[in-house]
């Protein structure tokens, strides 16, 4: 077991937990935004900082384990102030504000992210691959987190989808961008549920035309024959 | 979050398969909007399939029964409920005075819920006065009911979903996870990626067989010998646990003289395994300190099916590989509630958890609940029904949540049996193959518009609750069945069906603690306590027998009913593939038959090659009592000599090629082993499906 201090408060916990987990179970609200808790803790987006006294700088939380007489703060300004501005430097690439209900949307509400980005500037161009009968992929809205990625990776285990490009044009393809229907997807769902954007999402959750097995469900008159 | 964009949101357990998914149904406007996977499900942990997060639409399809319908001359009218329970009970009460109440007969459904099941049989027992109650698991688990209870003691797996984390090797035989039982395909995957050693028994290479260490495909129906011979190695090896068998067990010396027979050249002749490949996994389970068996159907649906779960009974005890953590013996369940409905005594000879109907004492505790005499004398099981009514000695059947006519064996001899009857009631969701036959047919619930529970394959009950209203007319099976009991006079007394859960727990000693609070949201695993405390791992330190031994069976491998001849050539085994679930009554009403849209034969390149069909042919399927046509997929992932289809669209009418054939102990038919003479459309006239004596 290792001992450590979280917010000032005495924390013990097996060998081996991060500081997230150690956080969460002490009943503290670590900011995340690439973390799912099914798949292997990731480190990419820097929003789960922490500051662990005698550190140089702000620890991302998620990857960081726990060690004896660590005294970690989680609420450390600087460490707030970093990844408020990555979600607020995330959303500015996208052309339209994540919707509400969306993660990236939550945490940007609870850092006090404003809802003009304070740095305008390129915002990704739409694409939209719309063919599957469930699933919708709306690549502008893809912050390449690589949570859908590691879903289908280590939560499904069908490697359909593949993070690609690079720095501004980084984003997610199926298969070999050939889109879900004509890649080895099966449909799972499993990406749609961990992304944090809505980039993955459902198809009837998109609004629009009903599907053609919504047809009401009235009382029925018509007489059946044998 | 989701409180803004939904109206409600329920947690629910899937009604799909028997893995038993913990799901979140979101509704809107009355309609089930999306459902995501409930993160603290302990048999999915977060994950669903596409069948429990996106089929639901069939929920709202247009052609939903709304309203009761009787039968008039040919085709069926409109009814109100009030008419439609009026003519149930008069032709029930009449044809009971007139006949006797042993002519009538129930199916409950492995669809249904515990508490539906439950009171299907308190209604045949009690209302009616016969034991003439089978359920679904009788065509696909059944054998391995009878089969554990007699090696173990106990009808469930031994273990838990969560034992093939910890096992260092899973032995899967005559089961498809990533397309039968997805979440459970996805845990064996990700547990094979971090080192887990699969060996897979099928006469199809499975997709897991790619991340397994050993594939073994022998001729469809030579399974026990399979076992016999990987059973043989490890004793021939010294690969046994001597004290587990000494202390725990009985039988063992009888087994030894039987299994001398099974060298591995002697298994390969039968089987066609090569004998080195029989070594080998004999060493790789022997040798792991923890490994699971998993089987599905392709175990069960066998001549000798019961049988061959005996004998993995039987390595499972002479290496010790029972009774403890990652090493649990996993029967694959294939409906939602296969697991619950047998257990709830929806079974011509049990009552809740297995006690006979002949057992004195059981008998009379119901007989003191329910304030009626009760029949001490078992009842008729599916296939014995169906021959009485053929018999003319079964008038009536009241069938719940089963479409037999599609999805039982020899449709022919199905539907003489329904035509047959003076009176039949379908309870359903949609029109079917069998409501076709009725006379009466009431409008049921689906899984999302219900409460209850379900039990998973890991004996895990857990609730279920409704997200949205049954649509139209129609009305939640409970309701119904308690309705159609109170008019026959007997009034159950029941306002919901968690009062069905008390009075199950109340008389079931193994299901004791089981209560709505209990549940709570992960569940219990039977046998519970009464404080609650239930049980993921049976068996620790003593079997459920007599002496608490568990008995090792000695059982030689025979021949399968059916067999390749010069007539016909190829052995049809049938399964089911990812998108659709049986009888595709949900699935087809989804988008995912935008994702598959028929049934396929699959069909390896060389016999593709000698008879002349390429891909995508449409060929004809014949059997000795039926013949249909099927597009044919040319792979190799199929043995050559064998064909293999899917039986989600009715109008392949695949079953109408399965004959008669079933196990031996429980008449679990014998759908796996199915000669056929596979031919080129071109050869022969257009045919549509049908019987060969029609």
């Amino acid at each position: 077991m290792v001992k450590l201090t979280i917010d000032g408060a005495q924390v013990e916990v097996p060998d081996g937990t991060t500081l997230l987990d150690a956080a969460t179970l002490a009943g503290r609200w670590v900011p995340t935004l690439c973390f799912d808790d099914r798949q292997d803790p990731f480190g990419a987006c820097r929003v789960c900082l922490v500051d662990v006294e005698g550190s140089p700088a702000p620890v991302p939380a998620c990857t960081t384990v726990c060690r004896n007489g660590m005294r970690v703060n989680t609420e450390d300004p600087t460490a707030r102030r970093v990844a408020g501005a990555i979600v607020e430097l995330v959303i500015s690439e996208l052309p339209v504000p994540p919707a509400p209900h969306t993660e990236v949307a939550q945490i940007a509400a609870r850092l006090g992210v404003p809802d003009e980005p304070r740095w305008p500037g390129v915002t990704h161009s739409v694409s939209h691959d719309l063919e599957h009968p469930y699933l919708a992929f709306q690549h502008e809205l893809c912050i390449s987190c690589g949570r859908c990625v590691r879903a289908c990776d280590e939560v499904q285990g069908t490697f359909a989808l593949t993070a690609v490009g690079r720095g501004f044009d980084a984003n997610v393809a199926a298969g070999l961008d050939s889109g879900f229907l004509n890649s080895t997807c099966v449909a799972c769902g499993a990406c749609a549920d961990t992304c944090p954007t809505d980039a993955i999402t459902e198809q009837t959750l998109l609004g629009g035309g009903g599907s053609v097995f919504d047809r009401g469900t009235g009382p029925r008159n018509v007489v059946a024959s044998v | 979050m989701e409180a803004d964009r939904f109206d409600r949101t329920v947690t629910t357990t899937c009604g799909y398969c028997g893995v038993g998914c913990r799901l979140e149904a979101h509704a809107q406007q009355g309609r089930v909007a999306s459902i995501s996977p409930a993160l603290d499900g302990p048999a999915n942990e977060g994950h669903t399939c596409l069948k429990g997060r996106f089929a639901h639409q069939f929920t709202r399809s247009r052609e939903r029964l709304t309203s009761p319908l009787i039968r008039e001359g040919d085709g069926f009218r409109v009814a109100s409920w009030e008419e439609a329970y009026a003519r149930i009970v008069s032709e029930l009460t009449r044809i009971k005075s007139e006949h006797g109440p042993d002519s009538i007969a129930a199916l409950a459904s492995s669809r249904g819920t515990n508490e539906e099941c439950y009171a299907l049989s308190r209604m045949l027992r009690a209302a009616i006065g016969t034991n003439n109650i089978d359920n679904c698991s009788r065509v696909c688990h059944s054998p391995t009911s009878f089969a554990l209870r007699k090696s173990l003691g106990l009808s469930g797996a031994t273990g838990s979903f969560t034992d093939i984390d910890h096992a260092d090797v899973a032995l899967l035989i005559g089961v498809n996870p990533t397309q039968g039982h997805p979440v459970v395909g996805a845990r064996i995957k990700q547990a094979a990626l971090r080192g887990l050693k699969l060996i897979t028994i099928d006469p199809r290479r499975i997709e897991l067989a790619d991340y397994g260490v050993l594939h073994l495909a022998p001729r469809p129906g030579t399974n026990a010998a399979m076992v016999l011979g990987i059973s043989h190695v490890v004793r021939r090896d010294g690969m046994i646990d001597e004290e587990f068998i000494a202390e725990r067990t009985d039988g063992y010396e009888a087994l030894c003289e039987l299994l001398d027979a099974y060298t591995p050249q002697a298994v390969e002749e039968i089987t066609g395994v090569a004998a080195a490949d029989i070594e080998r996994a004999a060493h790789i389970y022997g040798e792991a300190s923890n490994a699971s068996i998993l089987w599905g159907l392709g175990v069960t649906e066998h001549k000798y099916g019961s049988e061959v779960v005996q004998l993995l009974c039987n390595l499972a005890m002479m290496t010790g590989k029972i009774g403890k953590r990652g090493s649990a013996l996993l029967p694959l369940r294939g409906q939602n509630n296969v697991q619950g409905s047998s257990d709830m005594g929806a079974l011509p000879d049990t009552y809740t958890a297995y006690r006979p109907v002949s057992d004195e004492a059981v008998a009379q505790q119901f007989e003191e609940a329910w304030g009626v005499p009760l029949p001490r004398e078992k009842g008729m099981n599916i296939p014995q029904m169906f021959d009485a009514a053929i018999g003319g000695k079964l008038k009536a059947m009241y069938i719940f949540g089963e479409d037999v006519a599609q999805s039982d064996p020899d449709t022919a001899h199905v539907i003489e049996a329904l035509e047959n009857l003076e009176f039949l009631v379908c309870q359903e969701i949609f029109e079917n193959e069998t409501t076709k036959y009725a006379d009466v047919i009431l409008p049921a619930s689906a899984f999302l518009e219900k409460a209850g529970t379900f039990t998973n394959a890991e004996r895990r009950f857990q609730k279920v609750e409704a997200a949205i209203d049954p649509p139209g007319g129609a009305k939640t099976d409970f309701e119904i069945i308690t309705t159609v009991s109170r008019m026959l006079g007997h009034e159950m007394g029941w306002e919901t069906p968690w009062d069905t859960l008390e009075e199950i727990a109340r008389l079931t000693p193994q299901y004791a603690g089981v209560s709505y609070e209990n549940l709570g949201t992960r569940g219990l695993q039977w046998p519970v306590a009464a404080d609650g405390t239930d049980s993921p791992i049976l068996y620790t330190t003593r079997f459920d027998t007599a002496a608490g031994l568990g008995h090792f069976a000695a059982l030689p491998y025979k021949a399968p009913g059916d067999a390749p001849d010069h007539e016909f050539q190829l052995v049809l085994v049938t399964g089911r593939v990812l998108q659709h679930y049986n009888a595709g009554t949900m699935t087809r009403r989804t988008h995912n038959v935008d994702l598959v849209d028929r049934d396929w034969l699959e069909i390896h390149p060389d016999d593709a090659a000698r008879l002349w069909i390429s891909d995508g042919d449409k060929v004809s399927v014949r059997s000795r009592v039926g013949q249909t046509e099927l597009y044919a997929k040319v792979t190799p992932r199929i043995e050559p000599g064998h064909v293999f289809t899917s039986f989600h669209f009715p109008e392949t009418r695949t079953n109408l090629l399965v004959g008669q054939s079933s196990d031996v102990n429980t008449a679990c038919p014998e759908y796996k082993v199915v000669a056929v003479d596979v031919r080129p459309m071109a050869e022969q006239p257009a045919f549509t499906p049908q019987l060969v004596t029609a």
